[in-house]
């Protein structure tokens, strides 16, 4: 496919004060986000949070009601064809012709991209998601799995730049889990932004950045590593038959400052560390729960 | 981080060769899910001659002097194909929009025209065998003995309709969300067109206001052509204004059909 030069951009994604309601109800109270190019971005919230509503006005399948959004430096409504000649889009559910065979349906939504060699490239991404085996047989024939495989070729057929996944692996089993984020980050390192949702609190390891929402709000968008700050870790002291327990946060900081307290007390037997996992800390936030207040006092008194 | 130069692939081409793969790819895919989907088929082209022959049965028990059967039957043979063609493509397409494969089309790149042109030439090809079939059934079980080219015309009008009541199919779809808001456009479908369209009681017998609202049906316009082409010597050109009349109203459906399907909610 010929390539279009449009400008200087180092962010894939852009997202100032989107808004979108249903009636009555707001979806998305205002969003701000930015995605750099070439980074998995995940989207972490539970049901309702107002991800796939995100997703669908970045596709610009879904009107929005304020703010404005940019991927590519394009608006999806005003630029849409351009648009979408260079974004993939993974819906929730499989949405893929069950009568049809991997092959046909990867053929079929490869074929509005007008691709010269659409064949080879159906093939390599039969063969990247590893449905080459089973690739004439009917959708409805495959299971759960391999129909996310496929749903998940059909985004990726046309080599799109920015590739926009709902909840991808929603029900597929922890091995092919593993498989799918393997994929995600083989794409990343070669250059594709996605731009994934879940719910499941675990993939925001996997992502490079992550965005956690709550009924149409982000809490917090950061990477995995500083959002762990945000946890409590639990220091244990144990000096002969006597515990003492410290609750910190910032652990790589706070730790050295709860030590010099001690002036390493020979008497000190044991160090243990509890640190919250970067799950709970999610769940923390999503749960509206405020994170403990550390003993920081305690610790620098 | 350093500012990278975006290299974006060209849009979609949409110069008319472009459309038209579009177009024949969502053509092809639509005959392809027909064809695998073989009991839809069968049950498409089964339940057309299922129905003549039940018309058989009826029409045969009220036979008597000065009852002409061919007046009622190419009319209601009409009407079958009308309202079997606008049944089938309307759920096909609501499907795809509760399964979200319209909107993975339309972020495909794929446009609402190409979408709607693809399912029309489709469904034209069922419709197509639809027609045949049924004038065939006519012609067995009611002995209808017409010279070729009124034949021939009979048929160029159900098909004509059949092609109209895919459009009407598609525009209705396009107002659904899902199955269950199509369920009530099928009576709005069936009861204007049973008594309105002059099929079975003549138009200007109706009350006036009756009669205003029997444009709303395409199968009035089709009538009021079939009527004058079944009387020997009858050609199509004998009600050509209800001719004119039938393809504007096909005309103004599918452009309504094409303005219609959202690219997004």
């Amino acid at each position: 496919m010929s390539r279009l030069s449009t400008g200087v951009e180092a962010t894939a994604i852009e997202i100032k004060g989107l808004k979108k309601n249903y009636g009555k109800i707001e979806a998305l109270k205002g969003i701000d986000l930015s995605v750099e190019k070439g980074i998995i971005f995940g989207i972490i919230g539970a049901n309702g949070a107002g991800k796939s509503t995100m997703i669908k006005i970045l596709v610009g399948s879904s009107n929005l009601s304020g703010g404005s959004v940019r991927v590519l430096g394009l608006n999806p409504f005003k630029d849409a064809a351009l648009l979408r000649a260079n974004i993939g889009y993974m819906p929730q559910a499989p949405a893929l012709y069950e009568d049809l065979s991997a092959q046909a349906n990867i053929a079929f939504f490869g074929a509005a991209h007008q691709l010269s060699n659409l064949k080879k490239q159906v093939a390599e991404v039969l063969e990247f998601t590893l449905l080459s085996e089973r690739k004439n047989d009917p959708v409805y024939s495959y299971s759960g799995g391999m129909k996310q495989r496929v749903s998940l070729a059909c985004a990726l057929v046309h080599e799109p730049q920015v590739l926009f996944l709902d909840e991808p692996t929603a029900g597929v089993d922890p091995k092919l889990r593993e498989t799918f984020w393997q994929h995600f980050r083989h794409l990343a390192d070669k250059g594709t932004t996605l731009f994934i949702s879940t719910h499941m609190m675990d993939e925001a390891v996997q992502c490079d950045k992550v965005a956690i929402m709550r009924e149409g709000v982000v809490l917090v968008s950061d990477t995995p590593k500083n959002i762990m700050l945000l946890g409590n870790s639990a220091v244990k002291i144990i000096r002969g038959n006597t515990e003492e327990v410290f609750k910190v946060t910032n652990l790589p900081s706070q730790l050295p400052v709860l030590l010099r307290r001690f002036h390493l007390d020979s008497s000190i037997t044991r160090i243990e560390l509890e640190e919250d996992s970067l799950e709970t800390i999610v769940l923390n936030l999503i749960n509206g729960k405020t994170l403990e207040k550390p003993q920081e006092e305690a610790i620098n008194g | 981080m350093a500012e990278r130069s975006i290299t974006l692939a060209q849009k979609s081409p949409s110069s008319p060769g472009h459309i038209l793969k579009r177009l024949l790819a969502v053509f092809k895919r639509v005959l392809q899910q027909l064809r695998h989907d073989r009991l839809f088929l069968i049950l498409s082209l089964a339940a057309p001659l299922m129905i003549v022959f039940f018309l058989k049965i009826f029409f045969d028990s009220l036979e008597g002097p000065g009852f002409t059967v061919s007046r009622f039957i190419v009319p209601i043979g009409a009407f079958i194909v009308h309202f079997l063609t606008y049944i089938l493509c309307s759920i096909s397409l609501v499907r795809e929009r509760t399964s979200l494969t319209l909107s993975r089309m339309i972020v495909n790149g794929y446009r609402p025209t190409e979408i709607i042109f693809g399912y029309l030439l489709a469904y034209t090809v069922l419709a197509t065998l639809q027609t045949l079939l049924v004038l065939m059934a006519l012609g067995w079980f009611f002995n209808l003995d017409y010279q070729f080219g009124t034949q021939a015309s009979i048929y160029l009008i159900i098909w004509l309709l059949a092609v109209i009541s895919i459009s009407l199919g598609i525009l209705l779809s396009n107002l659904a969300r899902n199955e269950g808001q199509m369920l009530p456009t099928i009576p709005m479908i069936i009861f204007p067109s049973v008594f309105l369209s002059g099929m079975l009681i003549q138009v200007d017998r109706l009350p006036e206001w009756a009669q205003w609202l029997s444009i709303i049906t395409p199968v009035s316009y089709a009538n009021n052509v079939l009527q004058k082409l079944i009387k020997p010597g009858g050609s199509l050109g004998d009600d050509w204004v209800s001719l004119v009349e039938l393809m504007t109203f096909g005309l103004v459906v599918i452009v309504l059909a094409s303005f219609t399907l959202k690219e997004r909610d």
